[in-house]
């Protein structure tokens, strides 16, 4: 019926699992959380409606429920390097990601829809972004990356490849559209970018050129403070491991 | 396919009600059986003192897997347990230590799942050990050198490459020359093993220059501009 994959079979015993897995174990500083309520106002945000009619906003309570505090510098936004991300930030060691969020965590990986007329979830298909935007997915994603962007403060990581296709910063996309504009500016003091390209990938973007001056530029003009790095040491010894 | 509920009250049966300092091994065995699945030949990866440098390692590099990859492991790890004679029959306040009593259910699961790991191993096996460590890399009073390397079976498996790691900056305690590493070839010749012995193996040595990017030993042969 849809283009895209169902629902992730099990979905609700994976993320209430993930969900203790995080509060007990990855994370216990976020203190005690219901995760059974949790559950209950996720999946409330896209049952029994038309998979092509959910809004960020419907996540609202799901948020509200699993939010905590981003310690300050440690925020890794990313633009198409998703598991060298989760490498380098090192389950939130190092860095907390919005995956190595509860929020984030939560449905890192999964994927998720309903269906009008009915509490039950779809696993058949679920639309694609293509298909309508307005699916339980994307604003899941559009919901999580306002309020990681919302929530982070102190120095900002930004890590964007350098060899993507179309430039290392995309636009649109989720950190020009549901990040940047989120950022409060004053809570930051600085942003850095890391620009590293795949190992013997081209030299499609660096920074000062294309997409990533205009990066800079918007950053700039927003009136943040920015470095930008080359193929950053430690980043590169990560991709060198393949 | 695998039963999560089943293999959940197949642990929970193990050590529910019973004395906390008297678990065996087979109080495991139908977890074991439900749990266990089979390992590709060439990719079980072994450690000793290098716990979060395997497992970033195996994160990163799909093609090995520690005890901690497999479905038992990835379940069990950072996870305790313990039961107790009187309801509810699990003890959410306090576990024995090892200390305290060697059979307490986590040691005695960790020693049953390891040994299970190395008996299902094939082909060339890897192991990570410490070099920067005082008591020495190989010593028979870890898992590895009391339980997974006599368990590994001579009849699948041909190697033991051992990748002897040095902190970054670190002291060199030993290196593949060193004592406890000429006990580890004498016990897994007679047991027909074969063993390499390598220094700082570059791959996994990358990954402690992630956080040392500045230091002599993480300079990068080729010169990127």
């Amino acid at each position: 019926k849809w283009k895209g994959e169902g629902t992730t079979p099990n979905l609700e015993s994976i993320v209430i699992g993930r969900c203790y897995d995080y509060i007990r174990i990855l994370n216990p500083a976020v203190g005690e959380k219901n995760c059974s309520e949790i559950w209950e106002a996720f999946k409330n945000a896209f049952v029994n409606k038309d998979p092509c009619s959910i809004l960020p906003k419907d996540y609202e309570l799901f948020i509200n429920l699993s939010l905590h505090t981003i310690p300050p510098n440690k925020s890794l936004f990313w633009e198409n390097n998703q598991l060298l991300v989760n490498s380098f930030a090192a389950r939130g060691r190092r860095y907390m990601s919005v995956g190595d969020t509860l929020f984030g965590f939560f449905a890192d990986f999964l994927n998720w829809c309903g269906q009008p007329n009915s509490t039950g979830l779809d696993y058949e298909s679920c639309p694609t972004t293509e298909e309508c935007e307005n699916n339980a997915v994307e604003s899941f994603w559009r919901m999580a990356s306002s309020t990681y962007a919302q929530h982070s403060s102190g120095e900002i990581h930004v890590l964007l490849n350098g060899s993507a296709v179309g430039g290392a910063y995309p636009e649109p996309g989720f950190f020009a559209d549901y990040e940047i504009p989120n950022l409060q500016k004053d809570k930051i003091s600085q942003i850095v970018i890391w620009v590293v390209d795949d190992i013997k990938g081209p030299d499609i973007d660096s920074c000062g050129t294309h997409t990533v001056e205009r990066l800079e530029n918007r950053l700039k003009a927003l009136g943040y403070d920015i470095t930008c790095t080359d193929n950053y040491k430690s980043v590169m010894f990560l991709l060198c491991l393949d | 396919d695998k039963d999560c509920l089943k293999i959940w009250e197949s642990l929970k049966d193990a050590f529910i009600y019973k004395d906390p300092c008297n678990i065996t091994s087979e109080d495991y065995q139908p977890l074991m059986e439900l749990a266990s699945h089979p390992i590709p030949c060439n990719k079980s990866l072994f450690w000793s003192k290098t716990s979060d440098l395997a497992h970033r390692y195996t994160k990163s590099n799909q093609n090995f897997l520690t005890l901690e990859d497999t479905l038992l492991g990835y379940m069990a790890d950072r996870v305790s347990w313990c039961g107790d004679p009187s309801a509810p029959g699990i003890n959410y306040e306090s576990c024995p230590k090892r200390s305290e009593c060697e059979s307490n259910p986590s040691s005695v699961f960790w020693k049953t799942a390891s040994k299970m790991f190395a008996e299902a191993a094939c082909g060339v096996v890897q192991v990570i050990l410490n070099g920067s460590i005082e008591a020495g890399a190989f010593r028979s009073s870890s898992i590895f050198g009391s339980v997974e390397i006599f368990n590994l079976n001579p009849a699948k498996v041909s190697a033991v490459h051992v990748w002897l790691m040095h902190d970054i900056g670190g002291p060199r305690s030993e290196s593949c020359s060193g004592h406890s590493i000429k006990r580890m070839k004498s016990i897994l010749e007679e047991r027909n093993i074969m063993i390499t012995c390598e220094d700082n193996y570059r791959p996994v040595q990358l990954l402690q220059c992630v956080r040392n990017p500045d230091h002599i030993d993480c300079r990068l042969c080729t010169n990127t501009t």
